[in-house]
């Protein structure tokens, strides 16, 4: 009975998202074999949770379940990629104080840049900026929403995700 | 260089994070400030960049194939008929095949036969099934171009009634194209968005027809937003979280309201 709870919830919640599921588990990974993995995983805990709780914001819901089966993917098989994670950490508290003056040109640039390397771009970002990024303009979730899935602050999200900005834009900028 | 918390204010006015009251500080700032509009620029353009170069990537078929059967067979009452095949068990490998489209089989129809059967509910379910037609066969529209003058023509080529067709390229929501989609045994027009890489499915109809008052819901795990105006009825369906399909939604209205009111036979 409850398994046809979770059944149906998850032909509602889940099934029309996995492009979400799987795009935030490659960007996590960096890899598309471990991403299939992880999203496999992801949507195994989301079926299991949906036979005891209905999530009020479902979608934010299996998003946060994805980023945390590919942060249990991490720490059994790249412990060192965490690491650097926390690293980030304390590279945000001078993060806000050190947004980058952005030569004019480098709109110009940004606008000429080509796939290879803004994907390059985005997939060197420290771990931490590079989710909350992911989560903004590829999963299009509130910052609510980024909040509750990454376990941050409100405001530590807002100023992640400007410096994750920052950063990309110095990039981009830097490869001509 | 501008101050930090500009930064963040910026950030959250492009994600449309702000209030109203702050999107109006702020864009009366973006008018006197250069230093600050060339840092907005810079963000639409970063973007811009992520848009077109960083598509949210499709799940492979494969591991779609394997998430329904490897998931959902956990389940403990299998199809009938596949105990039956597994007892006069031809070879391995077939059966698993057979066994894993099964699974896909029936996971596909208990997702379009599931909710309630009212006329109402009937609608939106062909609307919904509409929408993921075009998303699974990659061709969500009929006609496809972003420019109303091609849009509207088609469609008052196939149709009695001449549908409302808005851009909204300008708000950040493009316009795709249009399809027809089948209501009630016959044609409705639809309109299609992109935000990002996400479709929105527009759907036109008599205001008679149903849903009357504003409404917001999750149905098949999509959100739909509906509403109606003078004349028509909309039905707004998106894989978007719900909270932007409703932005999506009020610039809709108010770009169907000044069409409106600039039409020459409108009158207040």
């Amino acid at each position: 009975m409850t398994d046809d709870i979770a059944r149906r919830r998850f032909h509602e919640h889940v099934l029309p998202h996995l492009d979400d599921v799987y795009s935030l588990a490659r960007w996590i990974t960096g890899d598309t074999a471990d991403a299939e993995d992880v999203a496999q995983e992801a949507c195994l805990r989301a079926f299991k949770a949906f036979a005891v709780v209905s999530p009020e914001r479902p979608r934010a819901f299996l998003l946060t379940v994805t980023r945390n089966a590919a942060y249990s993917w991490l720490s059994k098989n790249r412990s060192r990629a965490l690491v650097l994670a926390g690293a980030a950490e304390e590279a945000e508290a001078q993060a806000c104080a050190d947004i980058p003056a952005v030569p004019s040109q480098e709109e110009a640039m940004i606008a000429a840049s080509d796939q290879a390397s803004v994907t390059e771009a985005i997939a060197t970002l420290p771990l931490a900026f590079r989710e909350v990024l992911v989560l903004r303009e590829i999963n299009g979730l509130s910052y609510r929403d980024i909040a509750e899935a990454t376990g941050a602050p409100l405001g530590t999200v807002m100023s992640r995700l400007a410096r994750a900005r920052a950063l990309l834009a110095e990039r981009l900028g830097a490869l001509r | 260089m501008i101050d930090p918390d500009d930064a963040l204010l910026l950030n959250a006015y492009v994600d449309g994070e702000l209030d109203a009251a702050g999107v109006i500080e702020i864009e009366r700032r973006l008018g006197a400030e250069p230093e600050l509009a060339a840092a907005h620029d810079r963000l639409l353009g970063l973007r811009e960049a992520m848009r077109i170069h960083t598509p949210r990537q499709a799940a492979p078929d494969a591991l779609k194939a394997r998430i329904l059967a490897d998931v959902l067979e956990e389940r403990p009452s299998e199809p009938v008929t596949m105990r039956i095949w597994r007892r006069h068990a031809p070879s391995a490998g077939l059966l698993t095949s057979l066994a894993a489209s099964l699974v896909v089989a029936a996971g596909l129809v208990g997702y379009f036969a599931a909710p309630r059967a009212t006329p109402e509910g009937e609608m939106m379910d062909s609307l919904i099934a509409g929408h993921m037609r075009g998303q699974i066969s990659g061709r969500p529209v009929d006609v496809a171009s972003s420019d109303k003058h091609t849009v509207k023509p088609w469609l008052a080529a196939k149709l009695p009634v001449a549908a409302v067709v808005v851009d909204l390229a300008n708000e950040g929501f493009p316009l795709v194209g249009a399809r027809l989609d089948i209501v009630d045994g016959g044609g409705a027009p639809t309109l299609v968005f992109k935000r990002r890489e996400h479709l929105i499915s527009l759907t036109e109809l008599p205001a008679q027809h149903g849903a009357t008052k504003s409404s917001n819901a999750t149905r098949r795990g999509y959100p739909v937003v509906s509403w109606t105006d003078r004349e028509h009825s909309y039905v707004a369906i998106s894989d978007l979280s719900p909270a932007e399909l409703q932005t999506f939604a009020r610039l809709f209205r108010e770009a169907a309201d000044r069409e409106w009111s600039a039409a020459p036979g409108a009158q207040e």
